[in-house]
C-alpha cells in the first residue's frame, strides 16, 4: 500500500482550511480523503489527477454543507449560554453561574412556594391537629366492663349487732275474762277481812290477831318530810307615793272621828298649855296593817306619845295601790293638837 | 453522475440503517472504511459519498447510538465509530423495518400478472 506523502497531506489540509471547514471536522474528512488518495495511488493514478479528482468531489458547495450540518449538530446541545460564552472563560464565574440558573430558580420556587403554603396553611393545620375541645366533648372515656356480682358462698361474719337498750319492762298481762272456773287464784290483795284481825306486811303470818302495837309506820314507807322549799318571804319594797294612796277605811272623815273620840290631851301638855302638830309616820301594809308608827316631828309634853298610840289603835287601812296591786306604802300623819 | 444521484435519493432514506448494520458487524469502523464497505458488497452500485455519510455518523452519535475513539494512524487522526448498547437495538429493529419495507416495495414493482400468479 502506497503511502501519501506528507507534503501531500499538507497540501489536502490546507484545501480543507482554505474551503472554511469546519475546524472539528477536519481531521476526519482529511483522513478520508487521504485514504481515498492512496488508494488511487494504489490503482497507479497520479497524485496531480488525483488531486484534481478529489477537489471536484469534495468541492467548497460539499464541504460547507458538512459544515452547517455540523453546526445544526452542535447547536442542538449547546443552550444559549455555550453561545454567548463561546469563545470566553467557562470554567467559573458567570457561566457558572448562568449554568446553575435553571436549577437554582426550580429549587428556589419549589422551597418558596412549599414555605408560602405552609405559613397560610399553618393555622388550618394547627386546628386541624389540635382541635378545639368542643362543648360536648368527652374528655376522658373509661370503658366499664359489667361486674357480676356474685353472692358469695362464705358469708360474712355478721357485724356485732349493737343491742338495743331493752327497755325496762314491767310484767303487765292484759286482764283476760274468762270463765269463774277457769280463773287460778294466785295471790290476790287482801280483801278487808283479812286485815282486821292481820296487819299488813310483805308476808302473811299466821300470828297473835289481838296485839295492840302501836308500830311506827313502816320504815320503809316513804315519810313525808317537810322540807323548806326555797320560798323566800320577799322583802316587799315601801313605796312613798303610789297611783293610789293608802286610805283609813271609811274615808278621812271617819278617821277625824275616830281622832277625836280616843285622842285625850295629855295633862302635862294641858297645863303647859302646849298646843301644835304631831306628825306621826307608819306604814301601812299590804294587807292594811299599821306599822312602825313612830313620831318623826312633835310637841313633847306626852302628845307625842298619845298620838303615837291612837294611830296603833286604828283598825286596817285600805292598802295603796301600785298598778292595781296592793303595796306597802309609808304614809305620814299630822296629828293637831289644840286647846280650846 | 445521474446514477448516482438518483442512488443517493434512496440512499439518503436508508442510510442510517445501512450504517448501523454494518457496524452491528463490525467491532469498530472508521468512516472510509465504511464508504469501502459498501462500495464493494454492492459493486459500486451504492456509493457513499462522504458529505453524506458524516452527517449520519455525527448524527447518531449525538444520539447516543455510537461511541467514538481518535486512533493516530500513519501520522493522522482516525475516528472509529463503534455501537453502543441502545445503538445494537436501534440496528436491529431498523434492520428489520428496512427488510420490510424492500420487500414490500418488491411486492410493489414486481409485474401484476406474475405477482397473481
Amino acid at each position: 500500500m502506497k503511502r501519501l506523502q506528507e507534503n501531500r497531506i499538507d497540501q489536502i489540509s490546507k484545501y480543507l482550511q482554505a474551503s472554511k471547514l469546519d475546524p472539528e471536522l477536519i481531521p476526519e474528512i482529511l483522513d478520508h480523503l487521504a485514504c481515498e488518495a492512496e488508494e488511487s495511488l494504489w490503482d497507479g493514478k497520479p497524485f496531480e489527477q488525483i488531486y484534481h479528482d478529489m477537489v471536484k468531489t469534495a468541492d467548497v458547495q460539499t464541504l460547507l454543507n458538512l459544515s452547517v450540518d455540523h453546526q445544526n449538530l452542535l447547536a442542538m446541545e449547546k443552550s444559549l449560554n455555550d453561545i454567548v460564552f463561546e469563545n470566553r472563560n467557562k470554567s467559573y464565574g458567570a457561566y457558572d453561574l448562568r449554568k446553575s440558573y435553571g436549577q437554582n430558580v426550580q429549587r428556589a420556587v419549589i422551597i418558596g412556594v412549599a414555605f408560602f403554603l405552609l405559613l397560610v396553611m399553618f393555622p388550618q393545620l394547627y386546628a386541624k391537629l389540635i382541635p378545639d375541645p368542643k362543648p360536648d366533648d368527652i374528655a376522658y372515656i373509661v370503658e366499664v366492663k359489667p361486674v357480676d356480682i356474685k353472692v358469695e358462698e362464705t358469708p360474712v361474719p355478721p357485724a356485732k349487732e349493737e343491742v338495743a337498750p331493752a327497755p325496762k319492762t314491767v310484767k303487765s298481762m292484759t286482764p283476760e275474762v274468762l270463765p269463774d272456773n277457769k280463773v287460778e287464784i294466785e295471790e290476790l290483795p287482801p280483801v278487808l277481812e283479812d286485815l282486821e284481825n292481820a296487819q299488813p306486811s310483805t308476808e302473811t303470818v299466821d300470828g297473835l290477831e289481838n296485839i295492840e302495837t302501836i308500830a311506827p309506820p313502816v320504815v320503809n314507807a316513804p315519810v313525808a318530810k317537810e322540807t323548806a322549799v326555797g320560798v323566800e318571804k320577799r322583802e316587799e319594797k315601801e313605796f312613798l307615793h303610789v297611783e293610789q294612796s293608802p286610805q283609813y277605811t271609811g274615808g278621812n272623815e271617819a278617821m277625824a272621828a275616830f281622832l277625836r273620840k280616843n285622842l285625850k290631851y295629855p295633862r302635862p301638855a294641858s297645863q303647859a298649855g302646849v298646843q301644835g302638830k304631831v306628825f306621826v309616820q307608819f306604814t301601812v301594809g299590804s294587807d292594811g296593817k299599821i306599822e312602825n308608827a313612830t313620831a318623826v316631828k312633835g310637841i313633847g309634853f306626852g302628845c307625842d306619845e298619845e298620838a303615837v298610840r291612837v294611830v296603833k289603835m286604828m283598825k286596817d287601812w285600805m292598802p295603796g295601790k301600785q298598778a292595781g296591786v296592793p303595796v306597802r306604802v309609808r304614809f305620814t300623819l299630822p296629828i293637831a293638837f289644840q286647846l280650846d | 453522475m445521474e446514477n448516482n444521484t438518483t442512488s443517493n435519493e434512496y440512499v439518503r432514506g436508508t442510510l442510517k440503517t445501512i450504517v448501523l448494520n454494518l457496524l452491528a458487524e463490525h467491532d469498530r469502523m472508521y468512516g472510509y472504511e465504511i464508504t469501502q464497505e459498501v462500495k464493494d458488497r454492492t459493486g459500486g452500485a451504492i456509493a457513499l459519498t462522504f458529505g453524506a455519510l458524516y452527517p449520519v455518523l455525527h448524527k447518531l452519535e449525538q444520539e447516543g447510538l455510537l461511541l467514538t475513539e481518535s486512533v493516530e494512524v500513519d501520522g493522522r487522526l482516525r475516528k472509529y465509530y463503534s455501537l453502543t448498547h441502545r445503538g445494537n437495538e436501534t440496528a436491529r429493529t431498523k434492520t428489520n423495518d428496512l427488510e420490510r419495507f424492500i420487500e414490500a416495495v418488491k411486492l410493489l414493482l414486481a409485474p401484476k400478472n406474475l405477482a397473481t400468479e
